[in-house]
């Protein structure tokens, strides 16, 4: 049985290398699906750049910016209209596969796209102000199971959405009722801390790489990372849900989507520099400068993670009553 | 006829309008974790405001403007048939080709001269390309019909 | 003080040569740019950053130079907005309505110089007021919850009676409609989908620009075809280019008025330079428009908007390098490359980093001068573009609207809404219906409604939460203050009415 696996791998090793003399012609696009100034435009801008920089390709990467519909636009226009472009990559995210458990794009699904990798991660926190009276998650979960309305959590996110999850799940893990917390949603992580700063709401439960700021000046408190280990830096005192009991982790991964249509070769040969790119000195930097930690995946591996990732969230996602 | 029949007309329009965008705003059903106040509260106050509004609006009309004769109109139909075509044909005539027909008929609507039309039609059409696709980037679409020429 | 030697390295940064060509470079291209309707800065900063990467450019010069395209776009914005009735952000809106009258006046000129001082004026008033408030800003910030906002925007909409003309119902029918756009896509708050029609497109609501184009841009074309049929023509007599030295001192205080305002709604995350014209304007209509002059092309109701946003771009400054919240699209981008450059945005920036923040200060500072030193020689240049025979002018406007609405989400389908909004606008102006309220419903309507659901669902349905803070208390009286002192203020005040020789109404 080894001795098939290994043939088998070994097949797949050559064939992959064989496959592998697709070289992009022309201009390769990034589609960003939102505005510039967000992660899925930093994802394909620092790439973009790091693509051409390493010389992987051999004109400047064109970065488009379609939003709509929370990437829905973008998801559609991909697998109607451009479902055999090898030259196209498009930036993703949990929030991506979220609101596909969740049917957010219409009818489509993600057996409709190929998942070509992730190239870093961001990961789940449970912040509360400097002066707030919960030392330590189960303070604040103790609070919760006495009164579910005395902590109002402030997301980023709409209801559903993924800071809503990450306070769904915990709750759950906790056994708690997760829909008698209450969730209050603000446009995006940075208008969330600051009414946590302001006192309007207790708890944030935003990602690592939004406090940074203001947990160095001292006016926050993180109560647990949702990592699946400790987090280096500024957090590293900082201990995860699990060590505290309870099995929560949130991973935001930083990655891309292809055409379902893409050949082969061209999925083998943008799989392979997706490795070399996450290899190389000049993106270790660019994580580090936003705050993402290390975390790799491409290529078959990847696609099967974000098919199982989202068959995970929908079962979530209908267990809390968020779609039926 | 009144003279205040314009007001009328646009007050009972919009008591319509209104009457709708209130009645759509009762199928927005939240089935998860509903806030105090959802998402069907304030279409409802807007509708009855605007309602309310138009109602005001039947009863107590200004004067009417005076309305362009038929010759005007016509010129102003056929510059909206033009925008709608042109929304149509910009994906596929591409953006040089689709604008510059756009332009040329714009043009010729505004009563320009023929020849010297269709020529700065032309002109500002590329000028616009390069300013666009190459100054700022952005993704104008360069013709389905020109796919043949692997462009 | 600390402070001043701090700006003073600022300065010494920001006058370096490099940096001024930067700051020069930045400014026209981001006049070009901006007055293009709808594309804005956005665009030309996100494409200048890789640029700047690869350039080896400093953060500080870097900074410059997008500080440059910022102030350079929005000078750009008047200019199509004074010349054309085409604004290209919700706080031109506001300029549009006496800057274009003026230009129907034939005094394009002094309209398009105003609104350069009036910039630089703003300018430099939020500039002092950064130096002196700076570190408390970020608590007034801080202080503003769902509930204070909520009470915020009742009091910018209790304002719009003095937008109105002749008819009060217009005005509010043209806010709810703008109201009832700004609720099309998916509510934010339960993600639940508003009269989307099924179409993904909607979800994410009415694009800003997608409505702005056809509610001024398109409707204009129109209406100007139908004047031009009439044989009317409008008046595009160059006339004097400057503004003369009573028109500044009648303005003054204006100026200085708008500057505060817009500086301290700037500071707010959020709201920013909307909030900040529209009210410096009807503040101003309501205490200095003894002549009824507002809206027919009253100089004052070019100087109170430009200097009141001006001034809120550089208020945006404090929420967006302590707290970490853009204020606009253009900022987020800024944030975006200040990131890249490994400097954090938090309330530590400005301890740690004095000469990222007071450079960043010094070289909005250099933009905002650097722009009334290139563009008041040129505005005599820029008016010419209204001798522009009309046959090629309004199918140009209208090409280049077309780009800008389809570059929004890459989509045909936007064309077919903007040309819908532009009939709906014609029909609008036709009958005496308000266009600024529509697009002030729009901005501010989700504003509005999320701040109101976010205060009652952290009081679990309790009304009372939206007085219980002295703040909104405070923001709340004003409002009725607005609403009803000035009916109270005309009934036993006797206004005189004198009419000027240089205000005279126009139609």
């Amino acid at each position: 049985m080894r001795r098939f696996l290994f043939a088998v791998s070994m097949t797949f090793i050559f064939s992959s290398l064989a496959l592998a003399q697709f070289q992009p012609s022309g201009t390769v696009e990034c589609i960003a699906p939102a505005n510039p100034g967000g992660g899925w435009d930093f994802t394909c801008r620092s790439v973009g750049k790091l693509l051409n920089d390493l010389g992987l390709v051999d004109r400047p990467v064109k970065v488009t910016n379609m939003p709509g519909g929370g990437g829905g636009v973008a998801f559609a226009n991909v697998v109607a209209q451009r479902n055999d472009d090898n030259n196209l990559i498009v930036a993703a995210s949990p929030a991506t596969t979220l609101r596909l458990a969740q049917g957010q794009y219409g009818d489509f699904s993600g057996e409709d796209v190929r998942w070509l990798g992730a190239l870093g991660a961001d990961f789940g926190v449970i912040a509360v102000a400097a002066d707030s009276p919960y030392m330590t998650l189960d303070d604040l979960i103790e609070a919760w199971r006495n009164d579910p309305t005395s902590a109002a959590v402030g997301g980023g996110s709409a209801v559903g959405g993924q800071d809503h999850m990450k306070v769904l799940v915990l709750a759950k893990a906790a056994g708690l009722d997760p829909t008698s917390i209450r969730y209050v949603p603000f446009d995006g992580g940075g208008e969330a801390l600051t009414s946590l700063l302001g006192g309007f709401v207790q708890v944030f439960p935003g990602d690592a790489s939004e406090i940074s700021g203001q947990l160095e000046a001292g006016n926050i408190r993180i109560l647990a990372v949702l990592a699946p280990e400790r987090l280096g830096g500024a957090l590293a005192e900082v201990p995860t849900a699990k060590e505290l009991g309870y099995d929560v982790e949130w991973l935001v991964f930083r990655g891309f989507y292809v055409p379902a249509g893409m050949s082969d070769e061209a999925f083998a040969w943008w799989s392979e520099t997706m490795a070399t790119l996450e290899a190389s000195e000049e993106w270790a930097e660019a994580r580090a400068q936003n705050n993402l930690g290390k975390f790799f995946r491409a290529g078959d591996e990847f696609d099967s993670f974000i098919k199982a990732q989202i068959q995970d969230l929908r079962q979530l996602s209908t267990d809390l009553g968020l779609i039926q | 006829m009144s003279q205040r029949l314009s007001d009328r007309i646009a007050g009972v329009l919009l008591l319509i309008f209104a009457s709708w965008y209130g009645l759509t705003a009762r199928s927005f059903n939240v089935n998860f974790i509903a806030d105090p106040v959802g998402p069907k509260a304030f279409p409802f106050i807007l509708a009855v405001f605007m309602g309310l509004s138009s109602l005001y609006l039947i009863f107590k009309p200004d004067e009417g403007p005076t309305w362009p004769p038929f010759s005007v109109w016509l010129r102003i139909i056929l510059v909206v048939i033009s925008f709608v075509a042109y929304a149509y044909m910009l994906v596929p005539l591409g953006f040089i080709l689709a604008t510059t027909l756009e332009l040329a008929s714009l043009s010729l609507i505004f009563r320009g001269p023929p020849l010297r039309s269709l020529m700065a039609a032309l002109l500002f059409s590329l000028v616009m390309y390069a300013l666009f696709a190459f100054g700022l980037e952005l993704g104008l679409p360069t013709g389905r019909i020109f796919s043949f020429l692997g462009v | 003080m600390e402070v001043f030697s701090l700006l003073a390295q600022g300065f010494a940064i920001a006058l370096q040569p490099i940096n001024i060509l930067l700051a020069f470079v930045g400014v026209f291209l981001g006049t070009l740019v901006g007055m293009l309707p709808g594309i804005g800065p956005i665009n030309g900063i996100a494409i200048l950053i890789p640029v700047t990467f690869a350039l080896g450019l400093p953060p500080e010069s870097s900074l410059i130079l997008f500080a440059g395209i910022y102030y350079g776009s929005q000078y750009g914005n008047s200019i199509s907005t004074i010349l054309l009735n085409v604004p290209g952000t919700a706080s031109a809106v506001v300029t549009a309505i006496d800057g274009y009258a003026m230009t129907k006046k034939g005094r394009a000129g002094p309209a398009l110089a105003m609104s350069a001082i009036a910039s630089f004026f703003g300018g430099t008033v939020s500039v002092i007021a950064l130096m002196l408030f700076a570190p408390l800003l970020s608590q007034w910030a801080i202080r503003f919850g769902p509930a204070e906002y909520f009470a915020l925007m009742v009091f910018a909409f209790s304002t719009l009676s003095s937008l109105a003309g002749a008819n009060l119902a217009k005005a509010l029918i043209s806010t709810a409609f703008g109201l009832m756009l700004a609720t099309v896509g998916l509510d934010p708050n339960s993600a639940v989908a508003r009269y989307t029609f099924g179409e993904l497109k909607l979800f994410d609501g009415m694009d800003f620009v997608v409505v702005t184009i056809g509610f001024f841009a398109i409707s204009e074309v129109i209406q100007i075809l139908e004047e031009s049929s009439k044989g009317q023509q409008v008046k595009s007599a160059l006339g004097r280019v400057m503004i003369s030295s009573r028109e500044f001192i009648k303005s003054l205080w204006t100026m200085v008025r708008g500057s505060v305002i817009g500086f301290f709604i700037g500071v707010l995350p959020g709201a920013g330079g909307t909030i900040a014209s529209f009210v410096s304007y009807t503040t101003e209509k309501r205490l200095v428009d003894r002549q009824n002059s507002f809206g027919r092309g009253d100089i004052r109701g070019v100087a109170a908007p430009e200097s009141a946003n001006n001034a809120s771009a550089n208020g945006a400054m404090i929420p967006l390098l302590t707290l970490g919240v853009p204020g606009s699209g253009t900022t987020a981008v800024m944030l975006g490359a200040l990131l890249g450059m490994n400097i954090t945005p938090g309330p530590l920036l400005i301890a740690n980093n004095p000469q990222i923040f007071w450079g960043l200060v010094a070289s909005m500072y250099i933009g905002n001068l650097m722009l009334l030193l290139l563009n008041l020689p040129l505005v005599g240049l820029f008016v010419r573009i209204l001798s522009v025979p009309r046959w090629f002018l309004l199918p140009a406007v209208a090409a280049i609207s077309f780009i800008a609405v389809y570059a929004v989400n890459n989509s045909p389908f936007d064309l077919l809404l903007m040309t819908g909004f532009g009939l709906v606008g014609y029909a609008m102006r036709k009958t005496g219906f308000p266009l600024a309220p529509v697009i002030l419903g729009l901005v501010l309507g989700p504003l509005m409604e999320k701040n109101l659901r976010r205060a009652l669902s952290l009081s679990g349905g309790d009304w009372t939460v939206l007085f219980s803070s002295p703040l909104a208390i405070g923001i709340w009286i004003l409002a009725l203050a607005s609403l009803f002192l000035p009916t109270l203020v005309a009934r036993y005040t006797v206004i005189r009415r004198v009419d000027s020789e240089e205000d005279g109404e126009i139609d």
